[in-house]
């Protein structure tokens, strides 16, 4: 298990301004992070705005050291030990790049390979293995930079786990791949995690992604943990209450500004928006049949009339407007 | 030592099979060497050659002379090449995998010095056939000499050429670092200019150059059949030169991956 | 010309050089003039200990070798930074992304190329002032100074300069390359342009290309302003050289640009 607790990192940069002048600038990148990764469990980071994500990826992933906070990897201090950390982790980046496009697939994964020390016979068989597992068989031996953007996010991914990782960080993994590939790639993802025991780690900005695969989300805001639970505790913790989409024939500003004033008379606190043709109505309380009444009152035809469940998509949404109006709030 | 070993092999490997069938590497090796060796070659005529006081140089071998500065050069530049292309990677973002593998950082950056004194040596050999093709008359040649020096010469640049990725690893610009190294070993090392001639502050710049140790040997060697006996003091310095650039080397690595590891510098997106 | 593009690339170019100042190219390229200078003058006083080739002097127009060394490693100096920055505009455009905005805007190139030149020229007066500072201290001396024709040397150049910058800019751009074409072009300007010898040592071929390249003859100008050595019929014949061999330049230039400015879009579909 990966455990951090209170992880901080404070960089300083240097930033050269007009001419020669250089100024010294401290900048809090991480503020305080804690978070854990068990094998078999795949979890998400998303973050909002300067969010200090990749920051704790690299901490993590031993590339950077915390300036403050414990990192124990499998019941080892990671920090003192990151030699011991690299053998059994690996990372798994979106785009094009971190590859050598000159080479073949086949020689790309054996460098890597070689880098890990891993003996020539087992790599080779590892190699065929994963070439087959990412789809790329009678490919492996041409130029890198004669295949297309999925295959090379595919030799990623075989690159990733060429060194058998326990834990796999996986950042924007599926970044500018097209739904068919992305639908593969999120197959194999839960099988690693779930058939092979993996610990995953995953960023996205697909949040509808990060709501697919992951059992369990941190939420970072500005270097700081704002939230943390299933998908569940969230849209929860941000939608408290009930959401209503409704439409009628004829929808306009007017109806949505009557139904406001008459909602307002049975929840105080309800908010009715209109929205994409739509008022969305969001309350504590249970209002369907009043909405229903309202709609019957004013003669009105219903077009919809339902509750949703708040994607995750929304909930992050909602949580960063309310970040941004009446700053951090800390679960 | 077997895990160092196969990643020196897998980095070499690697780095030749990545950049050698660049057309840059043709360019750089062979081209703009030859274009500077014939640039230096008819500004000496501006000059009076023959009254010149260095004792293996005259009108006739001067061409020979400037020809094994230009090789030296030219081989110097390629390891100093490997280590800009080496920090290219950067960019690329493939160093930073490198640096999340437990692999040898100095077998790393062994490895990619090493693939370019390979390329180097064609190079060299090339010159080599140009100067028995185009003047054999002025060579004169000891050949137990020669034995001992190429070696010399060979480990010489492959420590200047790991010192240079391991500075092209701290800095990001690296451009300016291949500008500011690159000219003055033109003048400094004597790729031009005998350095035994240069006036006494001249001469303690030079010093900080392998190649300047590198060429002497080659050229006395060549030029003027000096024996093994004879370069015992120059064999002795670039035993030294090279002990320091290893040394140096190793500090280097270690106080980048400290200053990564504390500044996360790697990251340029 | 188009007043309007012509000012607006002006302060475009100001402003981003404003904002970040190449800083560390500017002193690479101060340094390479300071080293030209300095392998001079090793050779002239240590190396060959005054002693010049008898024809020197007839073939240079001076017999003050270092004089003639440091105006040719200048005007290098001059021609790399103004030729390397308006060849690259475009490429530079081209990789930022910027190319495929510009095209869209029905302008004339012509005015955004001249615009980038005035300011580089600007730029790198300031540079060029810094190097010949420092070229004093190796012993530039000015002998028969002459202002007309230093003008005239001097605005000539500066066409020429520019169409050589422009046919750079198309190779630069049809082979996607920067580094290698640049330096190709500009250690082979070092070698046939009589930067630091005159060019009559080199074999007839060489000679024949310097011949083409305006910065030879615009040397040959610039040397004669400072030391003299050069009748006025002589000047005159030369600059007329200049201007045409520069009007050739531009004008197959220009052209071919807006050429390989399709080309370009076109392949960056595929």
């Amino acid at each position: 298990m990966i455990e951090v607790n209170s992880l901080k990192k404070i960089y300083e940069v240097k930033r050269r301004e007009k001419f020669f002048f250089i100024k010294k600038e401290k900048i809090e990148a991480v503020k305080n992070i804690s978070l854990r990764m068990e094998k078999g469990g795949i979890v998400g980071l998303l973050g909002i705005n300067g969010a200090g994500k990749t920051t704790t990826i690299k901490m993590l992933t031993t590339l950077i050291e915390p300036t403050e906070g414990t990192y124990t990897f499998d019941g080892i201090d990671a920090i003192a030990h990151p030699d011991i950390v690299k053998r059994q982790i690996n990372m798994i980046a979106g785009g094009e790049r971190m590859i050598y496009w000159k080479l073949t697939a086949y020689e790309n994964l054996w460098y890597y390979g070689q880098l890990y020390g891993i003996e020539n016979n087992l790599l080779k068989k590892r190699i065929e293995e994963l070439v087959k597992l990412v789809g790329l068989e009678g490919k492996a031996d041409l130029p890198v930079e004669t295949f297309s953007k999925g295959m090379k996010q595919r030799l990623q991914i075989a690159r990733g786990m060429i060194n058998d990782p326990k834990y796999i960080f996986l950042d924007e993994p599926t970044i500018g791949l097209d739904a068919i590939v992305t639908q593969e790639l999120h197959k194999e993802i839960r099988r690693l995690a779930k058939e092979k025991e993996k610990g995953i780690l995953l960023t996205s900005h697909y949040l509808s992604e990060v709501e697919e695969l992951c059992d369990y989300i941190y939420l970072v805001n500005a270097g700081e943990l704002v939230f943390e639970g299933t998908k569940k505790d969230l849209t929860d913790y941000v939608f408290s209450g009930n959401r209503y989409i409704f439409s009628v024939k004829g929808m306009d500003e007017a109806i949505v500004i009557k139904l406001r004033d008459y909602l307002r008379g049975i929840d105080f606190e309800s908010e009715v928006e209109h929205l994409g043709g739509n008022a969305v109505i969001s309350s504590k309380a249970e209002l369907s049949s009043n909405i229903a009444a309202f709609a019957v009152d004013e003669g009105l035809v219903i077009n919809e009339l339902h509750k949703v469940e708040p994607s995750l998509e929304q909930a992050v949404i909602k949580l960063s407007q309310n970040i941004e109006n009446k700053g951090i709030d800390i679960a | 030592m077997k895990n160092f070993i196969k990643v020196l092999i897998a980095e070499c490997h690697k780095q030749h099979r990545n950049y050698f069938n660049n057309m840059l590497i043709y360019v750089s090796l062979f081209l703009w060497p030859l274009l500077s060796f014939m640039a230096s070659y008819y500004s000496y005529k501006a000059f009076d050659v023959e009254g010149s006081i260095v004792s293996y140089i005259s009108g006739g071998n001067m061409p020979v002379f400037l020809l094994i500065g230009y090789m030296g050069m030219s081989f110097f530049r390629s390891v100093v090449q490997s280590a800009w292309h080496f920090s290219q990677e950067r960019q690329g973002g493939t160093l930073e995998y490198i640096y999340l593998s437990p692999a040898s950082r100095i077998a790393v950056i062994f490895g990619n010095a090493l693939s370019s004194v390979f390329e180097g040596s064609v190079a060299m050999v090339v010159f080599g056939m140009l100067l028995i093709f185009y003047n054999k008359a002025a060579l004169n040649i000891n050949l137990f000499g020669l034995m001992a020096v190429i070696p010399i010469f060979l480990c010489a640049s492959l420590c200047w050429g790991a010192f240079m990725n391991a500075c092209f690893l701290y800095s990001r610009d690296s451009d300016f670092l291949f500008t500011v190294l690159e000219e003055p070993m033109e003048i400094f090392a004597g790729v031009k200019i005998p350095v035994n001639i240069f006036p006494q502050w001249a001469r303690l710049i030079s010093c900080i150059f392998p190649l300047t140790y590198a060429l002497e040997a080659l050229r006395q060697v060549t030029l003027n059949a000096a024996g093994i006996g004879d370069m015992k003091k120059v064999f002795i310095i670039s035993i030294i030169i090279i002990l320091v650039l290893f040394s140096a080397t190793l500090i280097t690595i270690y106080v980048v991956e400290r200053h990564m590891r504390k500044t996360g510098n790697f990251i340029l997106f | 010309m188009d007043l309007k593009v012509l000012r607006a690339t002006i302060g475009k170019e100001f402003q981003i050089r404003l904002r970040a100042y190449p800083v560390d190219f500017m002193v690479g390229c101060i340094l390479t003039s300071f080293y030209t200078v300095f392998g001079a003058w090793m050779m002239y006083h240590y190396f060959f200990r005054k002693r010049l080739a008898t024809d020197f002097a007839d073939l240079a127009g001076t017999s003050d070798y270092m004089s003639y060394a440091i105006v040719g490693s200048l005007v290098y100096l001059f021609v790399v930074r103004t030729c390397l920055n308006v060849s690259r505009r475009l490429i530079t455009e081209l990789r930022e992304g910027t190319l495929e905005s510009l095209m869209l805007a029905p302008f004339r190139r012509t005015s955004y190329f001249v615009g980038n030149m005035i300011l580089q020229t600007i730029m790198t007066l300031g540079e060029t002032v810094i190097a010949a500072i420092i070229g004093i201290f190796f012993g530039l001396r000015i002998h028969e100074f002459c202002l007309w024709k230093f003008i005239t040397a001097v605005l000539l150049s500066l066409y020429g300069f520019f169409g050589l910058s422009l046919i750079l800019g198309c190779v630069m751009i049809y082979a996607r390359d920067t580094y290698v074409s640049q330096n190709t072009l500009f250690a082979a300007i070092f070698l046939v342009c009589g930067i630091t010898f005159p060019k009559e040592y080199l074999p007839k071929i060489l000679q024949m290309i310097g011949d083409i390249i305006p910065v030879t003859d615009s040397l040959t100008l610039i040397r004669s302003a400072f030391f003299g050595g050069l009748s006025t019929d002589r000047f005159i014949h030369i600059g007329i050289k200049v201007f045409i061999a520069g009007t050739v330049y531009v004008f197959t230039g220009l052209p071919l640009m807006k050429q390989l400015e399709k080309i370009t879009l076109e392949k960056m579909e595929g």
